[in-house]
């Protein structure tokens, strides 16, 4: 579903991705992981181009993602992409927040997306906030509007970039369940977190991820009780205190 | 003697409501296309475009390095150079909307600019194009930076109008020119003139100042 083959990317004379080769399967929920700097954020941001790529081939479906002439407006429509500030509009309601590219992009009439996107925000347990704005949620309830946004386009791709790290302690447990959830239901998802936990129960794979490239990828069993890599156990070792 | 003058003076009413309508016709007509203009090239200027920003960079500073006086004279100098006769008042227009504009397109900039990156990433990851990105989710925020500005600028461009009489626009400064060498009480004819200025101005100035407040306040309210 999603190819990297051996993809680069520099941001001016950083060379952030060196060479990353990746497969992940429709229905596939993979968790990114590494140190800040290790380029887990810009490898799912060229997903959906947000960066571009500067050598390799990123395909997506059928879809070259590489060639300047895709069309990244159906490809965007297709996947969901939750920041870990949130970026909600901050000047439209939370059913404003969801409603607005389906009705825009996909052409929806307003009836029918609303509706759509009340029943997503009542997936995301957030029925009694549709009319609230961004700066009235806490940070835990942002983020699920988040992801609803994201939801409603019907995506087949869910890319996380850090979901919970802007978020209390006390609101990140709402977050992952909604994510759980997804899985569940069979959502391809792309994760780049810190929530070990998270990895240990809901995802297939874990790719750790230092200095551009891709160090190690297993399930997570294996991921944690044998790590290959020096650098992997060392990583682990650091941030597996509790 | 002051009571004479006075009497004069309100004699030559009707003189000055017409030169106040001439200021008013002359600084409305430059503040709309100004308006409209500045927008567009804030927007460009907001923009990665590589050719039209410099362009349009370089233009703004050339306007605002030079006295307005003395682009109106080039203005109307000019025109007649390559063969268009061009009367006083379309001259003093086109002026005064150059000016607005390039005043009214760094404000607009600005205020795209204040919009936070990721409000663009959010719009352009769920498939909106540029337009409607700019349409729904940039200009609706850049809004509260550039509204109270704005406001403000039309002010001082309305004030800055007052130098269109130097190429014989008979707006209220003129008629205030022509008056003092009947009446040669220039604190008293003057004194109408600024009254007449203010009176367009401070309305103005008061919903700035309410945009200030208003837009300060914003969606920020209930969480800090």
């Amino acid at each position: 579903m999603i190819e990297f083959k051996d993809v680069h990317k520099w941001f001016g004379e950083l060379h952030v991705l060196k060479g990353i080769n990746l497969k992940v399967e429709s229905a596939e929920v993979l968790v990114v992981c590494g140190p800040s700097g290790s380029g887990k954020s810009t490898l799912i941001r060229c997903i959906n181009r947000l960066e571009r790529i500067q050598k390799g081939e990123l395909i997506i479906d059928t879809m070259k993602v590489h060639d300047s002439k895709a069309n990244m407006t159906k490809l965007r429509a297709e996947i969901g992409f939750v920041f870990q500030q949130f970026n909600l509009y901050p000047h439209m309601t939370a059913l404003q927040n969801v409603t607005l590219a389906p009705m825009k992009v996909r052409k929806t009439p307003k009836k029918e997306a609303e509706d759509q996107g009340r029943y997503v925000l009542e997936k995301v347990g957030l029925a009694d906030k549709l009319h609230q704005f961004p700066a009235q949620l806490s940070g835990g309830q942002q983020q699920r509007v988040a992801i609803a946004r994201g939801l409603c386009m019907r995506p087949k791709i869910m890319l996380f970039d850090e979901p919970t790290s802007a978020l209390d302690p006390e609101m990140i447990n709402e977050v992952l369940e909604v994510m759980r959830n997804l899985a569940r239901e069979g959502m391809t998802m792309i994760v780049v977190t810190h929530e070990m936990g998270f990895a240990r129960e809901v995802s297939h794979r874990v790719a750790f991820m230092d200095f551009g490239e891709l160090i190690e990828i297993a399930p997570p069993g294996e991921f944690f009780a044998h790590p290959k890599s020096e650098r992997t156990k060392l990583f682990l070792s650091k941030i597996l205190t509790h | 003697m002051w009571g004479f003058y006075i009497e004069q003076l309100i004699h030559s009413l009707p003189f000055f409501l017409k030169g106040l309508w001439m200021t008013i016709a002359v600084s409305g007509l430059s503040l709309l296309a100004g308006t409209v203009i500045g927008f567009i090239w804030g927007i460009v200027r907001a923009s990665r475009s590589r050719f039209a920003k410099p362009l349009i960079g370089a233009w703004v500073d050339v306007i605002r390095g030079t006295p307005f006086l003395v682009q109106i004279f080039i203005i109307f100098f000019l025109f007649p150079e390559i063969g268009i006769q061009l009367e006083a008042f379309p001259a003093a227009v086109i002026a005064l909307t150059n000016l607005a504009a390039c005043f009214i397109c760094e404000i607009v900039a600005a205020g795209i600019l204040s919009v936070p990156l990721g409000q663009k990433e959010a719009a352009t990851s769920t498939g909106l194009n540029w337009f409607q990105q700019l349409r729904y989710v940039i200009m609706p925020q850049s809004m509260r930076v550039v509204l109270p500005p704005l406001v403000g600028q039309y002010v001082l461009l309305i004030k800055d109008s007052s130098v269109v009489s130097a190429i014989g626009v008979s707006d209220v400064t003129r008629v205030g020119w022509l008056t003092v060498q009947r009446i040669p009480q220039g604190l008293l004819v003057f004194g109408l003139v600024a009254v007449l200025y203010f009176v367009i101005c401070y309305p103005l100035i008061q919903l700035s100042n309410r945009l200030e407040k208003r837009m300060s306040v914003g969606y920020t309210r209930g969480k800090e």
